[in-house]
């Protein structure tokens, strides 16, 4: 390829940064003319709205595909990027592996090819997820900080499964803020899993194993963890799997284990409903809708969970204000305790 | 391009306009991406002592400005030719 056409990390980086700011404005500007009080069939007909939802599909499009995108900058390099080494102690895979449909039949947030195969997709997911909330780039402590400081305010646990963990950047604020802890992250996908190996042995965390295991049926043995954690795990799932998800959950975890969910369910009114449910179709999460209209208390109770709290999470300073105007989305807090 | 991928999905009420504004979007990112490369050359060659940014950034004289007039025009008329409807070629 001639160099005029590979994208330099100048031009990379000017084009994302063009597209997150753009994306910034619309989650500020463009969402707050949005008419609240109006019904949803009206708010569709108005051309605010029109270039709404255009832009909530086509700023995600733009900065996963095309010529800027971040899934054809990180395959320019493909030469050379080096997988890391996979026979580390801290990381387990199983070639064997079967990955469900919902996982493989649609690329989840327009990521094009999704996190199973290609080398690059645990790069590329890292990169895309550095704007998972477009106001984050803002001054404030990362969500997976604030996830983790909740929990950790009633007491260290000793050992913690850390659920659809990616590359780990939900693992690991745990393994930096309690060194003495076991923590193993699961996941389905082979380059994050590769990756999240990698960035731990960067961090010289001796703390942390990642193994490829189906979250709805692991190996490990009944009662041995004292948390079990997800993030952004449960909307991208159909609700047998989330139900299979809380069972395994329940019955791996010791009597007295903590189960935390943060995803995004508490949806209160209408508009916030709307809005939801069409980020879930505009940006290729079809589950998040079957989701939000599950009664997760009912199930947690059915299957022996106690002290069940379903609240909203603070994901930055201020955002829970009710004068807050911005999008954002409906971060919960799902935790409840074994019995 | 595969011609089996699905249809994009339409948020206007002319699908026309939902294909336009991407092309729209596509450009913006483009002259963004160029605007920050020619930036990021004044400040190179302005801090290795070869380009004067005061210089660059005054006022153009009289005469600059009518010397790129033609190109200008020119610039302007190809915008905007499209806008007439009118061809251009007979047919």
């Amino acid at each position: 390829m001639n160099r005029s056409a590979i994208i330099n990390k100048r031009a990379f980086s000017a084009a994302q940064d063009f597209i997150l700011s753009t994306k910034t404005f619309w989650t500020i500007e463009i969402f707050s003319q949005l008419d609240k009080e109006k019904q949803t069939e009206e708010i569709e007909k108005t051309t605010t709205y029109k270039f709404f939802a255009w832009l909530e599909r086509h700023l995600q499009r733009y900065k996963y595909s095309g010529r800027y995108g971040i899934y054809n900058f990180y395959n320019q390099q493909h030469e050379k990027i080096k997988s890391p080494p996979k026979n580390h102690k801290n990381l387990k895979l199983d070639p064997s592996i079967k990955l469900p449909k919902y996982y493989t039949q649609i690329d989840i947030h327009q990521h094009p090819g999704g996190l199973s195969k290609d080398k690059t997709a645990g790069y590329v997911y890292e990169h895309g997820a550095r704007s998972t909330t477009p106001l984050g780039v803002r001054n404030h402590q990362d969500l997976h900080h604030r996830f983790t400081n909740s929990i950790l305010a009633s007491g260290n646990p000793k050992k913690i499964l850390d659920m659809a963990c990616g590359f780990g950047k939900s693992t690991q604020p745990f393994y930096k803020k309690i060194p003495e802890a076991k923590i193993i992250g699961i996941d389905l996908s082979e380059p994050c899993l590769t990756l999240g190996s990698s960035i731990a042995r960067k961090d010289q965390a001796s703390n942390v194993t990642y193994m490829q295991v189906n979250a709805e049926k692991t190996n490990f043995k009944n009662k041995q963890f004292d948390l079990v954690t997800s993030t952004m795990l449960l909307h991208e799932l159909p609700p047998k799997s989330i139900k299979n998800i809380i069972s395994e959950a329940h019955r791996i975890l010791k009597p007295g284990g903590k189960m935390v969910h943060l995803d995004f369910y508490l949806l209160p009114d209408r508009f916030k409903r709307f809005i939801h449910f069409g980020h879930s179709k505009r940006n290729n999460e079809p589950y998040m809708v079957s989701f939000a209209k599950m009664d997760i208390t009912g199930i947690l109770k059915t299957l022996g969970f106690s002290n069940i709290t379903i609240e909203p999470f603070e994901e930055a300073d201020g955002v829970l204000d009710p004068e807050y105007q911005a999008w954002r989305f409906p971060w919960t807090l799902i935790s409840a305790e074994k019995q | 391009m595969n011609q089996n991928q699905p249809d994009e999905q339409i948020f206007f009420n002319d699908p026309a306009l939902d294909r336009a504004f991407g092309v729209v979007m596509a450009l913006a990112t483009e002259v963004y991406v160029l605007k920050d490369r020619q930036t990021a050359l004044e400040r190179i060659l302005s801090r290795n002592g070869l380009l004067d940014l005061e210089l660059l950034d005054a006022e153009p004289s009289e005469e600059e400005r009518l010397n790129s007039k033609s190109d200008r025009e020119q610039f302007v008329y190809h915008l905007m030719q499209s806008l007439t409807g009118k061809q251009v070629s007979k047919g």
